[in-house]
């Protein structure tokens, strides 16, 4: 009974204050997480096989 | 050998007054033949940039499915059996992964102008989907039949009413909210969905701003 009622009545979220901006610490890890898989999706090369290049190549061999 | 009957019937289909012939010919004409389900992609889409689209679309199966069984279950189930919990935390985190994914989606499109090429109605339709899947996660919220669902009404209340959309959408209201959240707005979302991929598969995947063209 405890345990659920503890579910129900969480501590409050911890919060980062920088002057006007008030922000708590899930949602900015959240977006901190999707910069970071936005710049990976940029950088990381993508595993060809598929694309024209790869048809071509199949051509050529 | 050709009879009058087939040739009269030849005639009647080709009759651009028939709205039949003229609703196939739209449907027909929506996507150039072959694109509706193409097997070959430009090289430049080789990108895992391009990937977050089709991420957000499989994330909405999932919204859809796993509300679907809270559906069958009903509004109250999650809070009395460990399955209900199970698919209403199914429901949520696929919701979690389908704006994180339409986010950097509309980041990649953004910053690629996405809406070059005839490509305006792709992009509002897109602004359109975020707008509208925001209200129908709002309505999600008011659906709980928790706490936090009467915390968030009363929030929300003073901010809807004061637009005058109060007289037909009353936030503290958690049936009327139920059935925005599980027929009305889910089939908005699901039209403009389906714009949308006839909108890319219709004028094609946009291409880097460097990328150089043949033809």
């Amino acid at each position: 009974m405890i345990r659920s009622l503890s579910v129900v009545a969480e501590g409050p979220g911890r919060y980062i204050s920088w002057g006007v901006v008030q922000i708590s610490v899930a949602n900015l890890t959240i977006i901190v997480a999707m910069i970071v898989l936005f710049v990976l999706a940029l950088v990381v090369p993508f595993p060809s096989g598929h694309g024209e290049e790869a048809d071509q190549e199949r051509h050529q061999k | 050998m050709t009879t009058s009957t087939d040739a009269k019937s030849a005639a009647e289909t080709t009759d651009p007054k028939n709205w039949t012939n003229r609703l196939r010919g739209r449907i027909e004409g929506l996507v150039p033949p072959g694109q509706a389900l193409p097997d070959r992609q430009p090289v430049y889409v080789a990108s895992w940039i391009y990937v977050f689209g089709v991420l957000t679309l499989s994330s909405l199966a999932v919204v859809i499915l796993s509300g679907s069984v809270l559906a069958i279950g009903g509004v109250q189930w999650w809070h009395v059996s460990s399955l209900g919990h199970f698919v209403n935390s199914v429901h949520l985190w696929s919701v979690e992964l389908f704006f994180g994914f339409m986010v950097i989606h509309l980041w990649g499109k953004f910053w690629m102008a996405a809406w070059r090429g005839k490509r305006a109605m792709t992009w509002i339709t897109g602004v359109l989907l975020f707008g509208i899947s925001i209200g129908t996660s709002f309505t999600g919220f008011l659906s709980q039949t928790n706490f936090s669902a009467q915390w968030i009404a009363g929030e929300g209340k003073d901010g809807i009413n004061s637009t005058g959309a109060g007289a037909f959408f009353n936030v503290l209201n958690p049936g009327q909210m139920l059935t925005w959240h599980v027929v009305l707005l889910p089939l908005v979302v699901v039209l403009i969905v389906l714009i949308h991929i006839i909108q890319v598969r219709r004028h094609g995947v946009v291409p880097p701003l460097d990328a150089h063209l043949e033809g």
